[in-house]
């Protein structure tokens, strides 16, 4: 049997110690391959080792244990079985009881012996099964679907205010084709202009209507309304074509379930 | 002195207010043309003298009330001037309002001129008193309304400023330990306990001042500096055990103000702000300084801290912290005291709290 590795990802050095040692406790076969004090470098060190299984804490630097499965499903290689994903959080009812809701693995801190045996046991009976290790990824893809925040209805955005130069250009919400993330700002397309907001798309995404805004990439939310067609290629990838521009807008598997036909 | 002079709304005010007088003061000149008739027995028709007294009373009404208005508008006018301005529009009023009630009832100016001078001093005397009273009546009437319209006004400002304390006392309850920072804090300890007997002890004693203090110092009115460089000391070791080499701080207290008294939960939620949205997501960490100085009178608090900085600090939770900060320093040391926020260079954020200093 070969040995599997596991990548553990925790910004608070005791605690990673601390469950580094009680893997090695409870599974001694289970090699730590890396240790990660940062969302963004358990994404890169994932990526790059292709571990097994993942202990992602929720609450980190950078990326939160969420984000970093998210980026992680959507550029995750095919042919590559996708690690089980274990999350790790102290305490924080909304994650809780949006684990639950999506019967997400999950352990509390401080980590307690009993449960993480049965954590343990449950991730070895998955790992024994090659043929379920298949269906990890759409696992996970419907655990962050599930946990995902419900927009609320309340504070929603009508209008975009998009400094331009040293004036405020006003774009009503329906003139917007669609947003995408770039480094630090959100770029505001619409038929014929695009403009920079200094805000994160987590930001945004709240005040948006979610039945007229849809998130297609962790990068991009498009008016639906805009969009002319969704198209598959021959490797099987997603991509929108609008209706007012040329660009093609890719559609991360995370979210390709919106485009099945009816 | 300058004459007053009412515009349009002050007008409408000033003609209800100079009805009602109107109406009360016909309520007193019935009782005079009662007491010229039965007591003083001066004439013999009541009707008479009622046109008499309707016709004096209004003219003394208008003739006191109108240049009072105009001289002094709605302020208290000056005694030593009222009165003889008083006296001299009364007798005037006699004259006038007597001229006016032969006119109105049409009476041989003879018979008028008998029964005046006969009764003319009594009368004078009772259009005086007359007007003494109405005025001095309807000066109380004022300033009664005038109190109970300042009484009212004080409570509802002591409720406003109960509601305000009683608000900033239950977002400072709330504000105080998070659930995140007590198990993430406990998960560490227990932790610790079996690889480092000798550290977890000294983060147990830590975690012990932190929530001591904390409790202790929400209920109480003041604390010292000292106290509250001890509890950030505590709060920051905790956090350093936890952040690991990612957290690095140092503090400075004068040890002139070390027992300087000060409002608890003003310099912590500066400093756990620093924490928790510059440091802690910052994936290099940073350092933090936390120091108390004099200046020009003012007690200054800085905390400058190397993190995100301001721009990614753009959660709500650090609006409402700040805002509660400067709400409690309004309440307690009023206009002169402030609290400001600004960029520091090259990364990071610098908080600053100015106190006056009673000296």
């Amino acid at each position: 049997m070969t040995d599997f590795h596991a990548l553990v990802a925790e910004d608070e050095p005791i605690l990673a110690l601390a469950l580094k040692q009680a893997l090695q406790r409870l599974w001694p076969e289970l090699k730590i391959v890396a240790t990660v004090d940062n969302g963004a470098a358990a994404i890169e060190q994932a990526l790059a080792l292709h571990p097994d299984v993942l202990f992602l804490d929720i609450k980190m630097p950078g990326k939160t244990g969420l984000e970093a499965a998210q980026a992680l499903a959507e550029d995750w290689p095919d042919g590559t079985p996708f690690p089980l994903v274990v999350f790790v959080t102290a305490y924080d009812d909304f994650a809780l009881q949006a684990f639950e809701q999506a019967a997400a693995d999950y352990v509390l801190k401080p980590v307690n012996d009993i449960r993480l045996a049965k954590t343990v046991s449950r991730l070895k009976e998955r790992l024994a099964l090659p043929q379920q290790r298949d269906a990890e990824l759409e696992r996970i893809v419907g655990q962050l679907r599930a946990m995902a925040p419900a927009a609320a209805a309340s504070e929603r955005l009508t209008v975009i205010r998009a400094a331009v130069g040293n004036q405020v250009r006003l774009i009503p919400i329906g003139d917007v084709l669609y947003f995408e993330a770039t480094d630090k700002y959100v770029s505001v397309v619409t038929a014929d202009s695009q403009s920079l907001i200094r805000t994160t798309l987590r930001e945004l995404l709240p005040q948006l209507d979610g039945n007229q805004f849809w998130q297609i990439h962790r990068g991009t939310v498009v008016n639906i309304n805009g969009v002319a067609a969704a198209v598959r290629d021959e490797a099987g990838k997603l991509s929108l074509k609008l209706r007012a521009r040329s660009e093609i807008l890719p559609v991360s598997r995370v979210f390709a379930h919106l485009f099945r036909q009816m | 002195m300058t004459l007053h002079l009412p515009d349009a709304v002050e007008a409408r005010l000033l003609a209800r207010r100079f009805m009602v007088r109107l109406g009360l003061v016909t309520v007193f000149d019935i009782a005079c043309a009662a007491v010229v008739t039965y007591l003083m027995r001066i004439g013999s028709d009541f009707s008479v003298n009622l046109v008499f007294s309707l016709c004096i009373g209004t003219t003394a009404l208008i003739l006191i009330e109108g240049p009072r208005l105009l001289l002094w508008g709605d302020s208290a006018p000056p005694k030593p001037m009222f009165f003889p301005m008083l006296v001299v529009a009364a007798a005037l009023a006699y004259v006038i309002g007597s001229t006016l009630a032969v006119w109105i009832l049409d009476l041989p100016a003879q018979q008028v001129i008998a029964s005046q001078t006969n009764n003319a001093v009594g009368l004078l005397v009772l259009t005086i008193l007359a007007s003494l009273f109405a005025s001095w009546f309807f000066w109380s009437r004022g300033n009664l309304h005038a109190l109970m319209a300042r009484a009212e006004a004080e409570k509802a400002h002591a409720a406003a400023v109960e509601k305000q304390a009683t608000q900033a006392q239950l977002q400072l309850l709330q504000a105080q330990i998070e659930p995140h920072m007590l198990f993430n804090t406990l998960a560490n300890l227990q932790s610790l306990i079996a690889v480092d007997p000798a550290r977890a002890q000294n983060m147990l004693d830590q975690l012990i001042i932190y929530l001591r203090a904390t409790l202790v110092s929400s209920r109480a009115e003041t604390t010292t500096l000292g106290h509250e460089f001890s509890l950030m000391e505590a709060y920051l070791g905790l956090m350093s055990v936890r952040m690991g080499t990612r957290l690095s701080r140092t503090l400075h207290l004068p040890d002139s103000l070390r027992d300087m008294r000060i409002a608890p939960m003003l310099l912590q939620p500066l400093v756990e702000n620093a924490v928790k949205h510059g440091l802690e997501p910052k994936i290099d960490g940073g350092h933090i300084d936390v120091a108390a100085s004099l200046e020009d009178g003012m007690l200054r608090l800085t905390v400058t801290d190397t993190g995100l900085g301001l721009d990614a600090a753009g959660g709500g939770g650090t609006a409402v912290g700040l805002a509660n900060v400067r709400d409690r320093l309004r309440a307690l040391h009023g206009a002169t005291a402030s609290l400001t926020l600004e960029r520091n260079a090259p990364a990071g954020a610098i908080a600053q709290i100015f106190i006056p200093i009673r000296s």
